[in-house]
């Protein structure tokens, strides 16, 4: 009898411990059919220097126009704006000195939004909350070029983004945002940078999800001016999938996205601003 | 914010006399072909640089005739031999007739 009932007690521990492992896998993967890579990032990168030599890295470092918004940035960042009559400078350091290695870690998780805050809310939360100055509107030219110079303080020093603890359930979300099929081709980011990466796209290589947040903000030769990433995912990526109503700049499954590539690229060091076609 | 007309013109830090110098020279401007229409399907009219010149103290080194093919933000870059302490300056005017303009001092060692 006592072994018995000992041996269905047993039987019940181990039947309550394989349920609980489903259920973990389940929520961790969320039901989200991952795509393996079909080429290396070496050889992705062998692929880019065959096609674009080293044109992007030239211009990059010679004749960057962004480096023009750099220096607007620069001006920007020591205004005084507001109704406290302040500069971000008053706070940051006259060449922003106490910001130095700050934006390896945005976008991240804030526990007052309870959401993930990126860099240029931080910005316009800044100006409001201590030069009760009035936000930039997202994407627009003087937050680009303020964030521009924020991220290039950084330039060189490795991204380390943190999923731990409450960050996790957005990385999660940003991961079923990066798998999630869309618009009329019915295509999801990992569909062209996961699985078909390396393949050609019109005129251009289909990049690796691992290269996507480190250069941004970027000179693009297709926009003939600087943009963030979010400019990037909205109008080009979201706009060539054909989806009927395209989201808002910051809007919550942006930043969750935003938040998934820029761990992705974790490890690898800022490089702003960048230059592309 | 984005103006036209915002120059940067660099040349190297240390230049000794006889040197051939490489300038590199970007200037922002939109250079519309006109060929292009807006949303509301006007088209847009044209508005690029035509003519760039260089001089070096007071000769004209080098100038050029640019078109609608030239890209927007154009950059270029020449080479300069630096014979003489003198200002570089470079002069370009688009089609509208404005004239933006930027000047570096060479001054070889």
């Amino acid at each position: 009898m006592l072994g018995r009932v000992s041996g269905m007690l047993i039987t019940l521990l181990l039947l309550s411990g394989v349920l609980s492992v489903i259920a973990l896998r389940e929520s961790s993967a969320e039901g989200i059919q991952e795509y393996t890579p079909n080429i290396s990032p070496e050889e992705y990168d062998k692929r880019y220097k065959e096609f674009y030599g080293e044109a992007t890295k030239q211009m990059e470092e010679e004749g960057n126009p962004a480096d023009l918004v750099l220096d607007d940035g620069k001006a920007l960042f020591k205004k005084v704006d507001g109704g406290k009559g302040k500069s971000c400078a008053d706070c940051h350091g006259q060449n922003g000195e106490r910001l130095k290695g700050a934006a390896t870690t945005y976008p991240r998780y804030d526990a007052g939004l309870k959401g993930i805050l990126t860099l240029p809310m931080q910005i316009n939360r800044c100006r409001e909350k201590n030069m009760d100055a009035k936000p930039w509107k997202y994407g627009t030219y003087d937050i680009v070029a303020v964030e521009l110079f924020v991220k290039s303080l950084s330039n060189g020093m490795p991204i380390r983004i943190s999923i731990d603890g409450p960050a996790k359930p957005f990385y999660e979300a940003g991961k079923r945002m990066y798998y999630t099929r869309l618009g009329q081709w019915n295509w999801n980011c990992a569909l062209c940078h996961v699985k078909y990466s390396g393949h050609k796209t019109r005129a251009n290589i289909l990049s690796t999800n691992r290269h996507h947040a480190d250069h941004w903000p970027t000179y693009r030769m297709a926009w003939q001016s600087t943009g963030t990433i979010q400019r990037r995912i909205i109008n080009d990526c979201i706009k060539n999938m054909r989806v009927d109503k395209l989201p808002e700049y910051e809007s919550e499954d942006i930043r969750n996205l935003e938040f998934y590539l820029t761990y992705k690229a974790n490890g690898l060091p800022i490089q702003v601003p960048g230059f592309r076609f | 914010m984005a103006e036209i007309g915002k120059i940067r013109i660099r040349i190297p830090d240390a230049i000794k006399k006889g040197d051939v110098i490489p300038v590199k020279a970007l200037i922002t401007h939109p250079m519309e072909t006109g060929m292009r229409k807006d949303k509301a399907g006007k088209p847009i009219p044209e508005h690029y640089i035509n003519d760039v010149k260089v001089y070096y103290g007071n000769d004209l080194i080098t100038s050029m005739d640019w078109t609608i093919a030239v890209s927007a933000d154009p950059f270029m870059t020449f080479y300069v031999k630096a014979d003489k302490a003198a200002p570089l300056r470079i002069v370009w005017k688009d089609n509208k007739g404005a004239t933006f303009e930027d000047t570096v001092q060479i001054n070889p060692q």
